[in-house]
């Protein structure tokens, strides 16, 4: 034996006389120690506290009465906060970014004689598509991502996983799953990054995965505006807000339904062999700290999705507009691709205007709706708009629908377009998340087209019991 | 096509030095037909593999009676330790269930050297034992010896602890399992005859065939016959009770040991149920000053007092 085996030959020796267990004795005697070192060391206050703050709590938030209501109450107002807030500031920054500064940087442009391409090419696309990722974008973010902090800084989110892991149980999930969906709502990218919460490998893939069926904070108006046209427009006028509204929640909830069958399926097929274990720790409650919770959101959370955002944004805008303007025989390639995938499109009840538009606005769902309008424009012939390539919305929802409408879009066309646009493939700062958190190929193909798939089957069947039915 | 179907020379090859290792460990006399018997092969098949192995050098024959030769026996420890290591994996860092083990272990113990091999069993901590309770063989090619009795031979009102549960064959094993016996856990023979063998053991109380308690390796553990019996289980404790725990049972394994150990869930502990979740499951208990909950599939492998 040379001297290498020797040692490697002691070292199996001394195993053995260690055992299997010394794991569990190390810690054994740690804790042991520390304990020994805390008897002489700390001191700790006699008397009791006359009144546990904590545990009174803790029995409010999770009792069976007050529990679930407390927490649909808790987030409605997160929403509500967040969707009215946002309006403003969207409002001012769609305003000075897209109508003010958009054509002040377009005749700078021109007035530089710069070729018309370039000027198309880098205002009509990639400034545009950049400044609506922005306006839609950043003030929703940055209202949710400091609301949602503050309730995890004050120890209220862990109540909740607590209260709903029951349910994820079933689904062989993990209850801070509830946190992360929560979290996709507001952004799915943001969502999938809070999933670091969850320290059980299988079920933080669960989560990741799963996390697209949340509709994101990007999806909520090409809802609402589709719903308001589509669903509303089909209903006698004194009933149309409340059944468009219903129908938003309706989507809304079918993705917490979608979340927790795939949750299921995912966890009882390919994930079944990953490592899971499970244990939530309900930390002291404790008085948010507001400065530091604002700081660390707006940095770490909005700016942070916001910057992929962009970047994918830029690129995305130039595409956008090379489709619409790259001809050959005077035909765009947004035509040509239009033209070849509507058979398909229309099976599904949906049109190639809007499997384009899909395609194209990958980086940002806000980005959809005015790249659909763009295209439908361009496609029809219609007037309107503000010229090839060059993305708009309207602030009129009657004009809008006059436009869609003048497109061939029928009551069905709205229903699956909300569909799909709930079951489709995570926007591209989403699947990059997906990959920088899960650094598996895989995982990121199956996060991305395992919607898709699903979206198609589920407009295919609308479509078909639709076409029954009238 | 037929390269596919075929499997191939080094899995035929190593598959057939653990079944002469095997053989040679239960003391019986492997043959050609043996061989063949046990991986499935013609006859034919059988004697060609059989000339092959002596080329290499493998192994020696004498009559019909076939022998490992030093490589041999080295090679076909490597294999095992190969298996046995790769069964601990799937045991601490996967969820693959323990009915499937034996058989994931069996497709992927070609597939390593000896580098690879090394470095899983260092990722492991080097573990002595795979999850059945059978030594690892080390890097050098030496097995530890365990001793112990089988279960059908054990002694009425004595209390042991199981080593080992053989894997094979396959249904027998996950009868076994069903019971909820795993290495590590204790047991207590309540009474015996030729058709069952009846015991307490930590969680409940069983009985046995005793043609299964023959799958199953002892060692007697009379030190602790003064406070054996059924354990109370966590999960049994009642909001607001408090008690003290006594022991995470063995059936926690990997990740999910290692979180519980590291919040301080270990012997001695003080432990009271503070929070029932919706539905009963999960709860949460309020350990050294903090709370953690546990669902019910983990709090029932928790001994208290």
């Amino acid at each position: 034996m040379n001297k290498k085996e020797e040692i490697l030959d002691l070292a199996n020796k001394y195993r053995w006389e260690i055992g299997e267990n010394f794991h569990d004795a190390i810690i054994e005697s740690i804790y042991k120690e520390a304990n020994e070192i805390s008897l002489v060391a700390v001191t700790k206050d006699k008397e009791k506290p006359k009144f546990d703050w904590d545990r009174t709590l803790d029995k409010l938030v999770t009792s069976r009465t007050f529990g679930l209501p407390l927490m649909l109450l808790m987030l409605a107002v997160v929403f509500w906060i967040t969707i009215q807030g946002a309006n403003i500031p969207s409002g001012l920054l769609a305003n000075l970014l897209v109508d003010y500064l958009h054509p002040l940087i377009r005749t700078a442009f021109i007035n530089l004689s710069i070729p018309m391409w370039i000027t198309g090419l880098v205002v009509d696309g990639a400034y545009l598509a950049m400044a609506w990722v922005i306006a839609v974008m950043l003030p929703p973010m940055a209202i949710f991502f400091p609301l949602f902090t503050l309730l995890e800084d004050f120890g209220y989110l862990p109540r909740v996983a607590f209260n709903l892991d029951n349910i994820y149980r079933r689904v062989g999930a993990h209850g801070k799953q509830a946190l992360t969906m929560s979290m996709g709502f507001g952004c799915n990218a943001a969502g999938i990054i809070a999933t670091r919460i969850i320290d059980s490998p299988r079920e933080r893939l669960i989560a990741i995965i799963t996390n697209n069926f949340s509709l994101c904070n990007g999806r909520w108006p090409t809802q609402i505006l589709i719903a308001t046209i589509f669903i509303g427009g089909a209903v006698p006028a004194y009933l149309a807000g409340i059944v468009s509204a219903a129908a938003v929640v309706f989507i809304a909830v079918l993705g917490i339904f979608f979340s927790l069958v795939v949750s299921w399926g995912l966890s009882k097929t390919v994930l079944k062999g990953e490592a899971s274990s499970f244990t939530l720790e309900l930390p002291p409650y404790r008085p948010p700290r507001f400065l530091q919770t604002l700081y660390t959101s707006l940095i770490d959370r909005t700016l942070f999705v916001l910057w992929r955002a962009v970047v994918f944004a830029v690129p995305a805008g130039m595409v956008i507009w090379m489709v619409a303007n790259i001809t050959y025989n005077d035909i765009s390639i947004a035509e040509y691709f239009i033209n070849w995938v509507d058979p398909f499109a229309l099976l599904i009840g949906l049109n190639g205007v809007i499997i384009l538009a899909y395609v194209i606005a990958i980086p940002a769902n806000e980005i959809v709706i005015p790249t659909v309008l763009m295209l439908t424009v361009l496609v029809s012939g219609m007037s309107g708009g503000s010229g090839a390539g060059v993305m708009f919305e309207l602030d009129s929802v009657n004009d809008t629908a006059m436009i869609l409408h003048n497109g061939g879009w029928s009551l069905l066309t709205g229903i699956n377009l909300m569909l799909f646009s709930l079951l489709h493939n995570p926007c591209s700062t989403t699947i990059y998340t997906i990959y920088k958190e899960t650094k598996s190929i895989k995982w990121t193909l199956i996060s991305t087209f395992l919607p898709i798939a699903m979206g198609i089957i589920i407009c295919f069947i609308t479509a078909q019991i639709y076409w029954l039915i009238f | 096509m037929r390269e596919r179907n075929r499997k191939s020379d080094k899995i035929i090859i190593e598959d057939a030095l653990k079944h002469i290792y095997d053989f040679e460990h239960k003391k019986l006399d492997s043959t050609s037909d043996s061989l063949a018997g046990n991986l499935q092969i013609r006859k034919r098949a059988s004697s060609d593999l059989i000339d092959k192995l002596l080329q290499l050098k493998l192994i020696t024959k004498f009559q019909e009676k076939i022998s490992l030769t030093e490589n041999g026996r080295s090679y076909a420890l490597k294999v095992i330790r190969i298996h046995r290591l790769y069964e601990r994996y799937l045991a601490d860092k996967t969820s693959v269930h323990e009915n499937d083990w034996h058989k994931e272990a069996e497709k992927r113990e070609h597939d390593f050297n000896d580098e690879e091999i090394n470095r899983l069993a260092a990722s492991l901590g080097n573990p002595l034992l795979d999850p059945h309770g059978d030594p690892i063989p080390d890097a050098l090619g030496k097995m530890h010896v365990k001793e112990g009795i089988l279960l059908s031979d054990a002694e009425v009102g004595c209390v042991y602890e199981i080593t080992h549960i053989e894997d094979e064959p396959k249904e027998t094993y996950a009868q076994i399992v069903a019971q909820k016996l795993f290495p590590g856990a204790k047991l207590k023979i309540l009474n015996k005859d030729d058709r069952r063998i009846s015991f307490e053991s930590d969680n409940d109380e069983s009985i046995l065939a005793p043609v299964l308690a023959a799958n199953i390796t002892v060692i007697p553990r009379e030190e602790e016959a003064g406070e054996f019996g059924v354990n109370r289980l966590l999960s049994s404790l009642n909001q607001g009770e408090t008690s003290r725990i006594k022991e995470i049972s063995k059936a926690i394994r990997g990740l999910q040991r290692r979180r519980l150990l590291d919040f301080g869930f270990i012997p001695g502990t003080e432990i009271k149920a503070n929070l029932v979740g919706l539905g009963g499951d999960p709860v949460a208990y309020e350990v050294r000053g903090t709370v953690v909950a546990l669902r019910k599939n983990i709090s029932q492998h928790i001994y208290i007092e």
